[in-house]
């Protein structure tokens, strides 16, 4: 009540000033006649009356002003004023503020832009209904530990997975999927498609129903292998079927099985996982899918991602504790192990893994784009702090006519917060226009697996927030300590015209500026020096001999296994194929290996060397005897191996680094090495160093053994060459077409793989090579800023030294040494900083040298000079001072 | 009761010790008003001259007799304590 009364007084007050005002008036008035009608009959007269009672209980106008400002509505009105005084003073300057603006929008825009990715990206929840009732469940073990995983470790099993959806009480629906299932779509259209195995309540529990057709039923989950039914993506839909209205019903191939497509998921939706899903297939038909793996039997397996739909009005606390209930009874089953559960809401990135690696991936971004920021922020800081003491008048005239210090700050704060709400709101509604189309364009760009990510980058709640709270800190950032540095003066100095020029007070003013000049070097310093290095890197990779013969050869990944193939009819298919693609035209020679180099894919085991106890983690390939000599690795000691060799054979080769690790100073030939399961194998050759496991890092141990049959079901495939690629390509698809039309053949140039590697410093190298120039514009242009101001302050000084016969080249001498202290450390500060940021790069990226001479020499002689260009265009103004004019200026 | 009148009377009753300048008063009275304890009207005083009569609302009364209330205790109390 009394607060109505009081919103609607201060309201009245507000919009009915005028009357308000006059009954005041009025009031006071009638109150102060009738003090001095009192005093009057006392026999005062009527003057002397009068100002007895002004002594006494005050004056009209302070009276009116104290009553004026107790009400919570003269806050609001002198926000106003100081809003109107800001506009005219920001609409005096149009120069002044369409740089700040600028500088802030740049800023602030490139920040929101970058946030909104990562937004879309990471925070986002599932564009599904009601996802926030939708939450992710990732398992964390701790203590003993004996677990296998397909996708993540973090996952469930199958019999996990019904222990939970069984036994809680806070869902209305659990279900789980195994994401990135690989398929081949057969029929006419061979196509690799991503996929998903899913539990049966997949479409209800996310609330997505299929438009065309229907989704799965329980009875589709019912016996394993029994109910070949898939539904597709809209996308596969329009694309590969060409919108068939007829598709729903009718059967597609998926891994030479054939599939009833039972339904057409709803257009824009793609599946749960960063990767769109193509198809969803029941959880039932994984070993129709991959029939060399029982995923479902397996009850130590972690390959399934869990959702679940909560139940109204149950809290996220009940459902952990809940489920914790449920992890600790699963626990007691394997002694020695404790279970954490990872509940939250559902988004594309949830498993525990994938956001270890995205959290600081994310910070370091977010970082290098905030340093940017600050560049801006202390950009128009210089600016503000430059024209603040052109206002040097103006305050202190307010001051001494009883402005309070804050008053006067506060005043100073609306303005920058207006410069700042200008500029961010530029900047943001620019970042939302082009963010869309420049992630659509890079992501474009990226290779053919990354292509397809979902990225909606449009603006939501979380956006705006961010972008207000950039804004406004933006605003208070740069403002502050402007505002707080010129509403401190000396008066009497100030009001003096002359004192402006020479005070000593003005020292805090030019260190303050120095140091922001200092700090925007720094910045930049860092930005360009990272991407020197990244430069470096990627001309080293461009230029890295990795140890192998990479050109010329051409490689192929086939997996027969999925495809069904026996062992049998596995291992005659790959006679028959090299036999025959070795009888190709070009072609020099053929090999196969468990794994291709440098393609990503990794085998691993614990070894002993005999009469030791430790052991020793080493990475290992199964080859053919071709191999070394295919993609050029010379054996040094020893031999390779010969046909007829298999898994079962004793002999291993082993590399130049492994002999010397494992066997300093002795012969390593007929050495012995006991493998996890108790194996033994003998040292039969010696093979050179080379890169074929991890670029840029030549020294690992590595071990070769014979490949065997189980090969033949999964294998790269590795032809060299001496002819064209395209023609040779062309023929060994045809070979594999000839043998079997099923099975798909994608031959790629083995340097392919090289992209992949070089790929994340090429973005990051990209990234902050623009962010750097981007600085070094901010930069360059404070430093010019601050150069031409302090020489047109330094006129008269300059014209009195000209006038005692200083002469050209000494005056440029001291403007440029002037200009350049804060350049130079700035920029000692930021060659130290990129030193540290360097090492932590160096971890995440291959081929970076922390301390290349190269470019922590060339980058800060590039930057000084371009700071030097920059002092050295204002500076000559100083040459044209004429005494005369300089002296008689005042 | 009117402004001036108001100061007056508590002049007189105090005997001299609260004196009270326009702004204090008027800021008390502004913000009274706003809470819903007094409420205002512009009347004709015996000079015949225009003054705005405040007078004690229904809220403002129980307001003063619980205050009135409170003050005494705490005045009983610190009388006490100063005796003892």
């Amino acid at each position: 009540m009394s607060l109505l009364r009081s919103i609607s007084d201060g309201l009245r007050s507000l919009f009915r000033k005028e009357q308000v005002n006059e009954e005041l008036d009025e009031e006071l008035n009638g109150f102060l006649e009738m003090a001095a009608e009192e005093k009057m009959k006392q026999g005062m007269s009527r003057k002397d009356a009068l100002r007895a009672v002004r002594l006494e209980r005050g004056t009209l106008e302070i009276t009116k002003e104290v009553v004026r400002s107790a009400g919570w509505e003269s806050s609001l009105e002198t926000l106003w004023q100081d809003l109107r005084f800001a506009t005219r003073m920001l609409g005096k300057n149009p120069g002044f503020t369409a740089a700040a603006v600028l500088a802030i929008a740049l800023g602030v825009g490139i920040n929101v832009g970058i946030f909104s990715v990562l937004n879309g990206a990471a925070l986002r929840l599932l564009p599904i209904p009601r996802a926030e009732e939708v939450v992710s469940i990732d398992q964390i073990f701790h203590g003993r530990v004996t677990r296998n995983a397909h996708n993540g470790p973090s996952m469930f099993s199958y019999s996990e997975y019904l222990d939970y959806r069984d036994h809680n009480h806070v869902f209305s629906g659990l279900l789980a999927y195994e994401p990135f299932v690989e398929a081949t779509l057969g029929g006419g259209t061979m196509r690799g498609l991503s996929g998903a195995l899913a539990t049966c309540n997949y479409f209800d529990v996310l609330g997505e129903h299929p438009v065309q057709g229907r989704g799965f039923l329980e009875s589709d989950c019912a016996t394993p292998g029994g109910n070949a039914v898939v539904v597709i993506s809209d996308d596969l839909w329009r694309g590969t079927f060409a919108s068939d209205p007829s598709l729903v019903g009718k059967r597609i191939i998926l891994n030479r099985t054939a599939y009833i497509v039972v339904g057409i998921a709803p257009p824009g939706f793609k599946g749960t996982e960063p990767i769109p899903s193509s198809f969803w297939a029941p959880i039932t038909m994984q070993k129709a899918l991959d029939p060399w793996s029982d995923r479902i039997a397996d009850d130590n397996l972690s390959w399934l991602a869990l959702l679940g739909r909560v139940q109204r009005g149950t809290t996220m606390e009940q459902v952990r504790g809940d489920l914790a209930v449920i992890a600790g009874r699963i626990d007691q089953l394997h002694p020695g192990r404790t279970t954490s559960l990872a509940v939250r809401t559902a988004t594309f990135f949830n498993r525990q893994m994938e956001r270890e690696i995205l959290t600081p991936v994310v910070s370091v971004i977010l970082a290098a784009f905030g340093l940017v920021l600050l560049v801006a922020c202390a950009n128009v800081a210089n600016l503000l702090l430059a024209r603040a003491s052109v206002r040097q008048k103006e305050i202190a005239l307010r001051l001494s006519i009883g402005a309070s210090r804050w008053r006067l700050v506060r005043q100073l704060l609306t303005e920058s917060l207006l410069l700042s709400l200008t500029g961010g709101a530029l900047g943001s509604l620019l970042a939302f226009w082009s963010f869309t189309s420049i992630t659509r364009l890079i992501i474009s760009h990226l290779p053919h697996e990354a292509a397809t990510l979902i990225v909606n980058v449009a603006p939501d709640f979380r956006v705006l927030a961010y972008a207000l709270g950039l804004t406004v800190f933006t605003g208070i950032a740069f403002g502050l300590i402007p505002a707080l540095q010129s509403s401190r003066q000396d008066l009497n100095t100030a009001l003096k015209e002359d004192g402006i020029q020479r005070s000593g007070g003005r020292e805090g003013g030019r260190f303050l500026r120095s140091a922001l000049v200092g700090t925007q070097v720094a910045v930049c310093t860092i930005l360009l020096l990272a991407t020197g290095l990244l430069l470096r890197g990627l001309y080293y990779a461009q230029t890295l001999d990795p140890g192998f013969e990479m050109k010329g050869v051409a490689t192929m990944f086939l997996n027969l296994g999925q495809q069904g193939y026996t062992e049998k009819r596995g291992t005659a298919f790959m006679a028959s194929l090299q036999q025959r693609i070795s009888g190709l035209p070009g072609v020099v020679e053929v090999a196969h290996a468990e794994c291709a180099p440098l393609s990503h894919d990794f085998s691993a085991d614990a070894f002993t060397v005999s009469g030791r106890v430790e052991k020793i983690g080493i990475e290992y390939n199964h080859v053919s005897p071709e191999y070394f000599s295919v993609v050029g690795i010379p054996i040094v000691r020893g031999r390779g191996f010969r046909p007829g060799e298999t898994h079962d054979s004793p002999g291993v080769v082993v590399t130049e680094s492994t002999a010397r690790r494992l066997w300093p100073d002795e012969d390593p030939l007929a050495k012995t090495l006991r493998e996890s399961s108790g194996r033994e194998y003998s040292v039969i050759g010696v093979a050179r160093d080379a890169q074929v496991a991890h670029l840029g890092d030549a020294h690992t141990t590595y071990l070769y053994f014979p490949a065997g049959t189980p090969d033949n079901l999964r294998a790269y495939v590795l032809v060299r060459y001496a002819g064209d690629f395209p023609a040779t390509a062309k023929a060994i698809r045809d070979v594999v077409q000839s043998l079997d039309a099923e099975t798909p053949a994608d031959v790629i140039k083995l340097e392919d793989y090289l992209e992949v590697w070089r790929m994340p410093s090429r973005i990051v190298a990209a990234l902050s090579g623009a962010l750097g120039a981007l600085a070094l514009l901010l930069a360059s242009i404070g430093v010019y800023g601050v150069v031409s101001y302090s020489v047109s302050r330094r006129v008269h000084e300059i014209g009195v030294r000209m006038a005692l016969g200083a002469d050209g080249s000494e005056i440029m001498n001291l403007v440029l040494r002037q200009a350049m202290r804060p350049v130079l450390v700035g920029g000692l500060v930021g060659v130290a900083g990129c030193a540290a940021v360097s090492q932590v790069l160096s971890g995440m990226l291959f081929c970076l040298s922390a301390h290349d001479p190269v470019a922590f020499i060339s980058v800060p002689l590039f930057l000084l000079a371009v700071a030097l260009l920059a002092s050295y265009v204002p500076a000559r103004g100083a040459l044209r001072v004429d005494p005369m004019v300089a002296l008689r200026y005042e | 009761m009117h402004g001036y009148c108001i100061a007056v009377r508590l002049e007189q009753m105090s005997q001299g010790v609260f004196r009270l300048n326009a702004g204090s008063l008027f800021v008390a009275v502004q913000r009274l008003q706003r809470d819903g304890l007094i409420r205002g009207e512009w009347k004709a005083t015996e000079n015949s001259r225009r003054a705005k009569y405040y007078a004690l609302t229904e809220k403002g009364q129980k307001r003063l007799n619980s205050e009135t209330r409170e003050w005494g205790r705490q005045v009983a109390a610190i009388a006490r304590i100063l005796e003892a």
